[in-house]
């Protein structure tokens, strides 16, 4: 009877196993979505042992995305979600070479399989051998019970990165670079162009002080005008919505660049008046009060950003 | 006696069946219900502090040992000025590397204790770095555990180089408060 109901039971196995196999499967099946693709493999050493934790990124070489996995304790990867296309694979592990495949092509039909060998050498970053982790008191570890980007519920586009922006965000911060750099050295011209300023205009009647302040004038503009280049042409981030200090950095732009453009245009007025003699009259008597106002707007546009209030 | 034996075939296969599911049944595992983590900053003319509510994160246990991850994106980091923000994302490469990720293994009984010391693998700006025996303090309560410390990172951990201010570079050391609620599943 035993013997009978044991026979029921395995034949039934065959079924059971078949249907726990496709409902174990189903999701890995299911992992490539339409019109993307999948780049796996192995990553081994040159002995043939697998190399688990290595990184291994995948980077379009048609719009610059990249993916980066790790291969699991089986030295497997797998990436999904590519676009069809052709990528540059590199595969970086603690202790090996940094090997890269220049070239790959990933098709939305079927996966991609490529299989890559490390060779032993220098590490060349942080992150541990599968061998070093282990020696960590409670460290991480590829398991399949880890949890993944994945099962955080973030989507391929939220963790790959975007080389077209890095590109874009390091544009900007070198010419406000500059542009930081030059408001600096703009400072010291415009402080002793206003210093002068008094003995340029007031009662005195010699031109050396007239002239130096008129070269100082000229040199502040100039570097002005250099450092404005700066701020306005470097690109701006779409979807960024301006907060904080910056907000007033750019607000006092509006005072001290209208100002850097009427003061010497006062002052070639007040500079001609009393070149003929006259005592600087009209609009021309603005010059000092509009210097005033554009050299305070300017620190305060540079003090702003530099300084927490 | 047919009857019974047909009743044995179709339980045995059911156990089969439900082999699986019994098998995952034995873990157990934790999800990130709110965090905020926030970076600090120091410039020898002022401080600053970047704060991210928007960190994911999950734990799964399996034979008395937990594997966590947690996630957040660079770019929701808010120090309350935009042109901060954009500059912190550029000198770490946060459009290249959009996330942070944590790992850590925990033994499953320390969310019974009220510290815990945590081997953290931080991936941040295209670099792995190690912080080894962070400690943590616990807190369980409704049935949900509130973890606080902080994270000793350097700049120099993930190699981004120190971004500057008037030609004054910002101090190496950028120590990550930690303050997350934890509930089991």
């Amino acid at each position: 009877m035993q013997s009978t109901s044991f026979g029921k039971l395995g034949s039934c196995v065959p079924r059971v196993f078949v249907v726990w196999l496709l409902l174990a499967g189903a999701p890995s099946l299911m992992a490539q979505m339409p019109g993307t693709g999948v780049l796996t493999g192995r990553v081994t050493d040159a002995s043939g042992a697998v190399v688990a934790n290595a990184t291994v990124t995948a980077k379009s070489l048609d719009n610059g995305e990249m993916r980066s996995v790790t291969t699991g304790t089986d030295g497997s990867y797998k990436v999904e979600g590519l676009t069809p296309g052709n990528y540059r694979l590199k595969f970086e592990a603690a202790g090996f070479k940094t090997m890269e495949v220049a070239s790959a092509t990933v098709n939305g039909t079927e996966a991609s399989v490529l299989d890559e060998k490390l060779e032993a050498g220098e590490q060349i970053s942080g992150k541990p051998s599968a061998a070093a982790q282990e020696n960590l008191p409670n460290a991480p570890s590829a398991t399949t019970t880890a949890p993944s980007l994945a099962d955080l519920g973030l989507s391929p586009e939220q963790t790959q990165g975007n080389a077209r922006e890095q590109a874009l965000l390091d544009k900007r911060t070198r010419m406000l670079k500059i542009h930081q750099r030059m408001g600096l050295i703009t400072t010291i011209p415009l402080v002793a162009t206003v210093i002068l300023g008094p003995g340029a205009g007031g009662k005195s009647e010699g031109t050396a002080a007239r002239d130096l302040h008129v070269a100082l004038g000229g040199l502040t503009g100039d570097l002005y005008g250099i450092t404005a280049y700066y701020a306005i042409r470097a690109p701006r981030v779409p979807g960024t919505k301006k907060r904080g200090p910056i907000k007033f950095h750019e607000a006092m732009a509006w005072i001290h660049g209208p100002g850097m453009i009427l003061t010497p245009i006062l002052g070639i007025m007040a500079f001609d008046q009393k070149n003929k003699g006259e005592k600087v009259h009209g609009i021309a008597s603005a010059h000092g009060p509009v210097a005033i106002v554009t050299a305070g707007a300017f620190g305060a546009a540079l003090l702003s950003v530099s300084v927490k209030f | 006696m047919t009857s019974l034996l047909s009743i044995k075939t179709v339980a045995g296969c059911c156990l089969l069946l439900a082999l699986p599911s019994l098998v995952r049944a034995a873990d157990s595992q934790w999800i990130l219900q709110k965090s905020t983590l926030t970076y600090h900053v120091s410039h020898p003319l002022h401080q600053s502090e970047g704060v991210s509510h928007t960190a994911r994160g999950k734990g799964v246990c399996h034979a008395g040992q937990c594997d966590f991850l947690i996630a957040v994106p660079v770019k929701s980091f808010d120090s309350g000025d935009s042109n901060r923000d954009l500059h912190m994302i550029q000198v770490t490469r946060g459009a290249e590397f959009p996330i942070v990720t944590v790992r850590t293994r925990l033994p499953e009984s320390g969310a019974a204790s009220t510290t815990i010391n945590a081997d953290l693998e931080i991936q941040f700006a295209g670099q792995t770095a190690q912080y080894k025996q962070v400690a943590f303090k616990l807190e369980t309560q409704g049935g949900e555990t509130h973890i606080t410390g902080t994270i000793p990172a350097t700049l120099s951990d993930f190699k981004i180089e120190p971004p500057s201010l008037l030609t004054m570079p910002v101090k190496n050391e950028v120590p990550i408060r930690v303050d997350m609620t934890w509930r089991p599943q």
